[in-house]
């Protein structure tokens, strides 16, 4: 067995399950329990979660430990007329319609497509001939919300962040100086760290990815940032 | 299983946090909410809104960020939702409890975010997860374990459990944490990471059983 090999030629096809190695940590998954992550980063977080087992089970414990505090809580008086409120309202309810799909959101939709893995319909733009960009909108929390699609064989230019990166891998995988990544991990770059992401040999490489601040070039390849850039493979 | 290991006579042995009684997963919570779902019982939702009300209300006042008044809106939308979510509700998954958390959870920061203003199309809901594991294992131990996590809520450091409460109940984010409190963010997430360990070593001592 070579050690590189590894079990994710299929995803594309099928999203068969991969091993997924790479997961939000401790403190990034309890900002998340307690609904404290930036609208942009739960998505990442959420989206992760959609196929990681590990990370469910780690969210339950998370919640119920979240749960648990909320119980023990000083209870605080509520007024009996409040009940009365509730109970006068209980008909109100019970009679609207439970569909939100059809008062959703545009952007509502978009995240739904894609957690569900339809990334065809997105409004992608083509930066290269191996890099497709989808953005998802304006979001809180996220100077930049975006899918990436690079080419099999393809990379994105060099470059560092002016703030945190946070990305989730969902269809093939990628690589860069810090290693390997494939469907499922969730990688997070901080500020300052420099980077060259390229396309794993074997198929497309799909990642959603959330920047904290704007993307900055490094500078030489900055001018090479326009729509006529071609990248070299690697 | 550990059922009644250790456990029959003394009823509140410290063998296992798992070790707690059957017939556990059908505590009185879970069970007004079966009734709430099945027979829209108003009896058993008053007992429900009696017992959670005051709960949602202090988790609403936490950290003062909203006003009374808007903690009574939110106490009545958390319990319209009980009402409305009920038959969605699998006390085979998840304790009563730690259900109702997670709504208030997600009704308060709409509701910050509706007050606050903020330009979002979305809801908790769209960019959250809901557990629906078909693991019955999970949701044993999420519902023991928030029985044994609550004892030992208690024996946590101070400066641990007054950053929890931060997180948890204040819904503050470890920056906001750590400039309310005038610490390093580092020191804040390294408090965050040792409270949960403590409390975990008792779920992960549970899942191995």
């Amino acid at each position: 067995m070579q050690g590189r090999s590894r079990a994710i030629g299929q995803d594309r096809a099928g999203q068969f399950k991969t091993m997924i190695t790479h997961h939000p940590d401790t403190n990034t998954l309890t900002e998340f329990a307690a609904n404290s992550l930036s609208c942009a980063q739960s998505i990442v977080v959420a989206t992760h979660l959609d196929t990681c087992e590990l990370c469910q089970q780690r969210l339950a414990e998370l919640e119920c430990i979240g749960s648990a505090l909320f119980e023990s809580a000083e209870p605080v008086d509520v007024d009996a007329s409040l009940f009365d409120l509730v109970l006068a309202k209980l008909d109100e309810v019970e009679e609207a319609p439970a569909a939100n799909d059809a008062n959703a959101s545009d952007l509502a939709w978009t995240v739904k497509q894609v957690r569900q893995g339809n990334l065809g319909g997105l409004n992608w733009r083509k930066v290269t001939k191996t890099l497709k960009i989808a953005d998802l909108g304006a979001i809180d929390g996220a100077a930049e919300f975006s899918l990436y699609h690079i080419a099999e064989g393809g990379s994105i230019p060099q470059h560092n962040h002016s703030g945190t990166e946070t990305t989730l891998v969902l269809q093939g995988g990628f690589s860069d100086e810090t290693g390997s990544y494939h469907a499922g991990d969730f990688v997070t770059r901080e500020a300052g760290e420099e980077h060259s992401p390229a396309a794993i040999a074997g198929g497309d490489c799909i990642c959603l990815a959330v920047l904290e601040a704007p993307l900055r070039f490094t500078r030489w390849h900055h001018r090479l940032l326009s729509p006529l850039l071609q990248l070299r493979a690697g | 299983m550990v059922d009644k290991q250790g456990e029959g006579a003394r009823g509140q042995s410290a063998t296992s946090a798992w070790s707690v009684p059957e017939g556990r997963r059908t505590d009185e919570w879970s069970q007004c909410v079966v009734r709430i779902a099945e027979h829209r019982d108003r009896a058993a939702f008053a007992k429900f809104f009696a017992h959670f009300a005051p709960l949602i209300k202090a988790f609403a006042l936490s950290g003062s960020s909203l006003s009374a008044a808007h903690a009574d809106e939110l106490v009545q939308e958390v319990m319209l939702k009980v009402w409305q979510k009920a038959a969605g509700f699998n006390p085979e998954k998840a304790a009563a409890s730690t259900w109702v958390y997670t709504i208030a959870r997600n009704c308060r920061t709409d509701m910050f975010r509706r007050l606050q203003k903020f330009d979002t199309q979305l809801e908790a809901e769209d960019v959250g997860f809901e557990l629906e594991s078909d693991e019955p294992t999970m949701a044993l131990h999420a519902s023991r374990g928030a029985i044994r996590v609550r004892e030992l809520l208690g024996d946590l450091p101070q400066d641990q459990a007054q950053i929890l409460a931060k997180v948890y109940m204040e819904g503050k984010s470890h920056s906001e944490t750590a400039a309310e409190l005038g610490l390093p963010l580092g020191t804040v997430k390294s408090r965050v990471r040792l409270a949960i360990q403590k409390l975990q070593v008792f779920m992960e001592a549970g899942s191995e059983e």
